[in-house]
């Protein structure tokens, strides 16, 4: 599956890091960091990620 | 050295405003200020980068405390609140929470919004005036949480009632509130109990039915105390900052007949009117961090446990980043009413979506606002509001 986030609206809220750990992830400096084509064991929780991103900015293709 | 510049300011008097030009001439000397609580963050960068910062955590959990409250069922309860936890707990009963207000869900419900502010508005439009608050912004903010959890709508002035109490907790004078709302948090408890003890009977497609699965021994994700202190949170945090927030929307569009006569005409402005009035007068008037270890942060050594407040109006309406005044037409960067990071407010797309529709509707029916003698005000500091509105308004088709 493939995954973009659009890094001019991310904020680096990191929910998406909450629900699913293991595609997002907030670095140390504090900012986002992912995996753009992730297995696609993921999708539940990518869309979860997707879902609960406070500003909307995580598009989740086939 | 710095000290000897450093604004300090008496935020804990009850009569001492957030929103003060003593507040903005403080920003515009420095970044910060002291006050009896720690440090009190004032302009939009600052705030900007300490909200997310890895070395803070979520402060608020040191508020009871801070006031003197430091045991009880009230302390218990904040202790509790998801806003409160960090780390596997925070992230695990936040992954319970998001599905009951997701956006997905809430564009469906945008039509009872819209018939539920049409109802409250027909209710005093016939008139030329109205209390604003009891005849809106509470009937309004109560049914949206009960449309939104499957409570019964009529039960509205139970939740409403409680909430408003429970909401002096934020306020500066919470030890001399505590009283009343300890009862009041017990009202929504049993209400809790009795909604608990209904879906378990009488299982239902909503989602504090999900709720009560995961509370289930076989499936464990929430305890039963999680369940009724999540629960109890769910109803007052839903219904207590939107009330708040839109009895402030009418304060500032009061100020400002032009932008609100350009909102009834362009019903689509509504969502960025939502945006500009949280800029401007968010209720939220103060976000709180803790120092998890010691730091330096622009040349300010911060110990570990010092309490930050960022204060969301003085970095909204911050100079070196926004201009033109209060502009519902105007492109801006993100304001902070909503907190940011881990703990970003969980029901922020049902407040936008609720508000978004019921302020051009205002608007439309309600021409021309100015407020009238009687209103009252919880302190210009925490969470603030109208506690009364008195309106004059011409009515509008």
């Amino acid at each position: 599956m493939k995954v973009t986030v659009d890094m001019n609206v991310c904020q680096d809220h990191g929910q998406c890091a909450i629900a699913a750990p293991d595609v997002f992830q907030i670095s140390a400096e504090g900012k986002l960091e992912y995996i753009g084509n992730p297995d696609d064991a993921m999708r539940e929780y990518v869309e979860e990620a997707a879902d609960a991103c406070p500003v909307q900015a995580i598009t989740v293709d086939a | 050295m710095q000290t000897t510049t450093v604004p300090a300011l008496d935020v804990a008097n009850v009569s001492f405003s957030i929103t003060s030009t003593e507040v903005h001439a403080a920003r515009e000397q420095s970044w910060y200020a002291s006050t009896p609580y720690g440090v009190a963050v004032l302009r939009y960068d600052e705030m900007s980068r300490l909200l997310k910062h890895p070395n803070l955590r979520q402060g608020s959990v040191a508020w009871p405390a801070h006031n003197g409250v430091v045991e009880g069922p009230f302390a218990r309860w904040w202790a509790s609140w998801i806003l409160n936890k960090e780390g596997p707990d925070h992230h695990r009963l936040r992954r319970l929470m998001n599905p009951a207000f997701s956006p997905k869900l809430i564009g469906g419900l945008v039509p009872r919004f819209q018939s539920l502010a049409g109802e409250l508005i027909d209710g005093f439009a016939h008139s030329d005036q109205c209390e604003f608050v009891s005849e809106f912004a509470e009937p309004y903010a109560a049914r949206v949480i009960a449309i939104m959890l499957g409570l019964p709508e009529h039960e509205w002035p139970t939740v409403a009632r409680a909430s408003a109490t429970i909401g002096l907790a934020m306020g500066v004078t919470i030890r001399e509130d505590l009283p009343q709302i300890e009862e009041a948090l017990n009202c929504l408890y049993e209400y809790a109990d009795a909604l608990i003890a209904d879906r378990r009977a009488d299982p239902r497609e909503d989602f504090v039915t999900t709720l009560v699965n995961a509370s289930r021994p076989e499936d464990g994700r929430l305890s039963d105390t999680e369940l009724r202190d999540g629960l109890v949170l769910l109803i007052f945090g839903g219904f207590d900052t939107t009330r708040n927030q839109l009895g402030l929307a009418v304060q500032t569009f009061s100020a400002h007949l032009d932008q609100w006569e350009l909102l009834a005409r362009r019903p689509e402005l509504g969502k960025s009117a939502v945006e500009e009035v949280m800029r401007v007068n968010p209720t939220v008037r103060w976000v709180t961090r803790e120092v998890r270890d010691d730091f330096e942060f622009e040349g300010l050594e911060l110990a570990a446990g010092t309490t930050i407040h960022l204060y969301s109006e003085s970095a909204g309406t911050d100079p070196r980043v926004f201009s033109g005044g209060f502009d519902i037409t105007a492109e801006r960067k993100p304001h902070f009413g909503f907190g940011g990071g881990a703990h970003h407010c969980l029901g922020h797309f049902v407040a936008r979506s609720d508000m978004s529709e019921a302020l051009p509707l205002l608007a439309r029916r309600m021409r021309d606002i100015r407020l009238l003698p009687g209103d009252s005000w919880l302190p210009d500091s925490g969470n603030t509001a109208p506690i009364r509105l008195p309106v004059g308004f011409t009515p509008g088709a």
